[in-house]
């Protein structure tokens, strides 16, 4: 080796020490960026070659080898999973919130008060039958019960428009990340062909894989050929390597698996069958079918029962009452079908524009006779729902107790999921993150590799001084 | 273990939000004073919550109607009491003057003017009213059941109050049942929802519809009284000494009833009342905040953190970059 292959190994391991340093600069300014994973300079030895004049090899510096991240791929996936159920619970925290509030009878007059006022409203007119003023205060008691039904209704009603906006404000988000992830793979695909890892757009790529796997139950794996194919669990696939599927949304009638009337459908060319909304799971868009499709649904299906029953059986005892006028076969309640009974309930127009339609007496020409308003009281305290074992006020209670478990378990494992997210977080920083401190030492122990080197060409031009120097 | 920055930070974020999130809760029981602000702070207990409320409403309800039944029960207790005091007067009449010994033509020609008054003052009382109500009308309480010459109008509807849940009282008595020996029943129970209704009271109208026994009424048997008088008829003055009694026995057993009524309906009163104090407590135990406990918790809660904000500053250190000048 001659003498210039000294002034080549000095210059190697500047080189290496530069990029180093470069490296650690790098870190140091992406310290607070999300997903990223620290890099280190993997340097191996430069090739040897043999001595002047010895057997022995002598080593002729060091090249960079690879540039390589910190990052441990299982990690990634548990916190995809993670960060997917904690996008779950929140979204899910956050609609029960509101389903919550329109359920919310711990502080002031909701139906379960209105529903007793209505009872005992009848067991006044029972005291008093003759009392005009009673009457009176019969039907305003039935009116404000008729439109706390309404009100229920449409405040329901009003929180699945409000998760229908959010489910298309999600696909649209879904097929930007999709588009983004499928940029992502092509771009690494023509990086790493060249050899050498793309750290910086993995950890895009990983970041983005983290947001979608926030939306629905995902798989994510790698091909044979290092493409990332992502599919949506019992879908299909939504990222292949290049090429990404779309969402969309689509009104649509009333299916059989709990999806309303105009509800939103989840549209994606990742399925043959195109409609995929029964089919998505998990996530947010999981979170949000599931509160629309069953919780909401199941909810709208009782009040609609209670108001079905509370037309039907005050009905059938009021038409065999008499009127104050003597006229029987008078409904109380206008007679409505079981669906969308809460929607539809209202008082009969007899009773609307005459109180003294009220019938309160079991039989004609008795103002004392107080039998029908005395056998509608009693209404309240028998068990007229679900098959003979609750009462209309157990029943509605019910509703508000199962909402009330409902938001409280989810409540339980959201706190329960940002537990177990923190702890990912800790293991992932573990790894990947960067500490300054760490960073700072090893800017100190690349500096001095640098100015070792340095040194090195330093001495070797003093050697070739020396050398030129002897013919003198 | 590698400790980053990041995870210095995120402990120090984490931390504070929780104890932020914990004295939220705290100071939201602390204002309202409840601990169950919404159903799933103890969806069970709001439920049962719910489940008292309605009970108290009725309660108010029961208690309403209890007190309307007293005064209906006490007015006809005291109206029972005058007309058997009107038919103790009239066997007394009948009593004096049944014997040749004390009395004459003459002096039934005057006593059956008292007679008549007798009458009169039964009619007048029969067809006493609370309000514009008459209470001995059965269901037709908005006219007068008994009519000058001592018809009866009325029919023998009993008015149920619900005075406790399920628990149904008779609050009046009707004028059919009160001045006959022998009533014959007039309004039959539709069937279907009613059954059980008045179960519980088990004091619907008792029709004895006995074909033998003699049915005697009260206007009846004083205008009979009258007539024997005016007609100086001593055997049919002695008849009217048994039936007078047997009347008058009706009415204090009328009574008796009234009376045992009263005594049940206090009963019922007061149980109420127990009830809703205890319900009042249980709903206390579910509802409402131990202001004390609440107190001293959010007191601790601030102490943690303070701690949290204090260590806080100790986390975030200096780095080896403050040393390398």
């Amino acid at each position: 080796m001659g003498m210039a292959g000294v002034f080549k190994t000095g210059q190697s391991g500047m080189n290496v020490a530069r990029a180093a340093i470069a490296t650690t600069g790098h870190n140091i300014s992406n310290a607070n960026r999300e997903g990223f994973s620290r890099q280190r300079v993997q340097s191996a030895p430069n090739e040897t070659r043999t001595a002047a004049g010895s057997h022995g090899y002598v080593g002729s510096g060091a090249i960079i080898s690879r540039i390589e991240r910190v990052n441990d791929q299982y990690i990634e996936k548990q916190l995809r999973n993670g960060a997917k159920d904690l996008a779950h619970f929140e979204e899910k925290d956050l609609v029960l919130g509101q389903v919550e509030d329109v359920f919310n009878e711990m502080h002031g007059d909701g139906l379960n008060r209105l529903i007793a006022t209505f009872f005992n409203e009848f067991r006044r007119l029972s005291n008093e039958p003759d009392n005009e003023a009673v009457r009176q205060s019969v039907r305003e008691a039935s009116q404000a019960l008729v439109g706390d039904f309404h009100r229920l209704r449409k405040e329901v009603e009003e929180v699945r428009r409000h998760i229908d906006a959010r489910l298309e404000n999600y696909t649209t988000e879904i097929n930007a990340i999709s588009d983004e992830i499928k940029e992502l793979n092509l771009k690494i695909n023509i990086l790493e062909n060249s050899g050498a890892p793309a750290n910086d757009l993995s950890d895009k790529r990983d970041v983005a894989l983290k947001k979608l796997a926030t939306y629905m139950n995902l798989n994510t794996h790698k091909d044979n050929n290092n493409n990332t194919i992502v599919e949506i669990s019992g879908v299909g696939p939504l990222v292949t390597g290049g090429r990404s599927e779309k969402f969309s949304t689509a009104r649509s009638p009333k299916d059989d698996q709990g999806k309303q009337e105009g509800s939103l459908d989840l549209v994606s060319t990742s399925s043959v069958q195109a409609v995929v909304t029964h089919q998505i799971k998990g996530g947010k868009l999981g979170a949000l079918l599931e509160i629309r499709d069953q919780t909401l649904s199941t909810i709208v299906d009782r009040l609609d029962d209670l108001a079905y029953a509370l037309t039907n059986t005050v009905n059938e005892i009021h038409i065999q009452g008499f009127t104050r006028n003597g006229l029987t076969n008078v409904e109380f309640f206008k007679p409505i079908s079981k669906e969308r009974a809460a929607e539809f309930l209202e008082l009969s127009d007899a009773v609307r524009d005459n109180v003294n339609n009220i019938a309160a007496a079991a039989m004609p020409e008795a103002p004392g006779d107080n039998r029908i308003a005395l056998v509608i009281s009693g209404l309240q305290n028998m068990r007229l729902m679900n098959e003979g074992n609750a009462t209309m006020d157990d029943w509605y209670n019910s509703i508000v107790s199962d909402v009330g478990v409902a938001a409280a378990k989810t409540k339980f494992g959201l706190n329960q999921q940002r537990d177990i997210i923190t702890q990912l977080n800790r293991m992932r920083d573990q790894i990947s993150g960067v500490s300054i401190d760490e960073e700072t030492a090893n800017l100190m122990q690349f500096q001095h590799a640098f100015d070792a080197s340095a040194k090195v060409i330093q001495v070797a031009d003093e050697m070739l001084k020396t050398v030129l120097e002897l013919k003198r | 273990m590698r400790v980053t920055e990041h995870m210095n930070f995120n402990t120090v974020r984490d931390t504070i939000r929780r104890s932020k999130e914990r004295m939220e809760l705290l100071q939201r029981q602390a204002a309202t004073l409840k601990k169950l602000n919404i159903p799933s702070d103890d969806p069970i207990g709001a439920a049962k919550v719910l489940e008292i409320r309605t009970d108290r409403v009725n309660n108010q309800q029961f208690h309403v109607n209890g007190k309307m039944a007293e005064t209906y029960l006490e007015n006809t207790d005291q109206a029972l009491s005058e007309l058997a005091d009107i038919v103790g007067r009239a066997k007394e009449i009948a009593l004096g003057q049944s014997s040749g010994a004390s009395a004459n033509g003459a002096t039934r020609a005057n006593v059956a003017e008292e007679v008549l008054h007798l009458f009169q003052q039964a009619v007048s009382v029969s067809n006493r009213r609370i309000g514009d109500r008459y209470i001995f009308g059965g269901y037709k309480i908005d006219k007068p059941p008994v009519d000058v010459e001592g018809n009866y109008f009325g029919d023998d509807g009993q008015m149920m109050a619900e005075i406790a849940r399920d628990v149904y009282l008779s609050v009046n008595v009707p004028g059919v049942e009160a001045f006959n020996t022998d009533p014959k029943s007039q309004i039959k129970q539709p069937s279907g929802y009613w059954n059980g209704l008045c179960g519980p009271a088990g004091d619907m109208l008792e029709l004895a519809d006995e074909p033998n026994k003699e049915n005697i009424n009260i206007f009846g048997e004083v205008q009979n009284l009258r007539i024997a008088l005016l007609a100086n008829d001593v055997d049919g003055i002695r008849n009217t000494l048994e039936r007078l009694d047997d009347m008058q026995s009706r009415l204090v057993a009328m009574r008796a009833k009234v009376g045992s009524r009263l005594n049940g309906l206090q009963n019922t009163i007061n149980s109420i009342e127990r009830q809703n104090v205890v319900q009042a407590n249980l709903s206390s135990s579910l509802e409402d905040a131990d202001v004390a406990q609440v107190v001293s918790d959010l007191a601790k809660e601030e102490t943690i953190f303070r701690g949290a904000l204090a260590s806080s500053q100790k986390l975030i250190q200096p780095t080896l970059m403050d040393f390398l000048k």
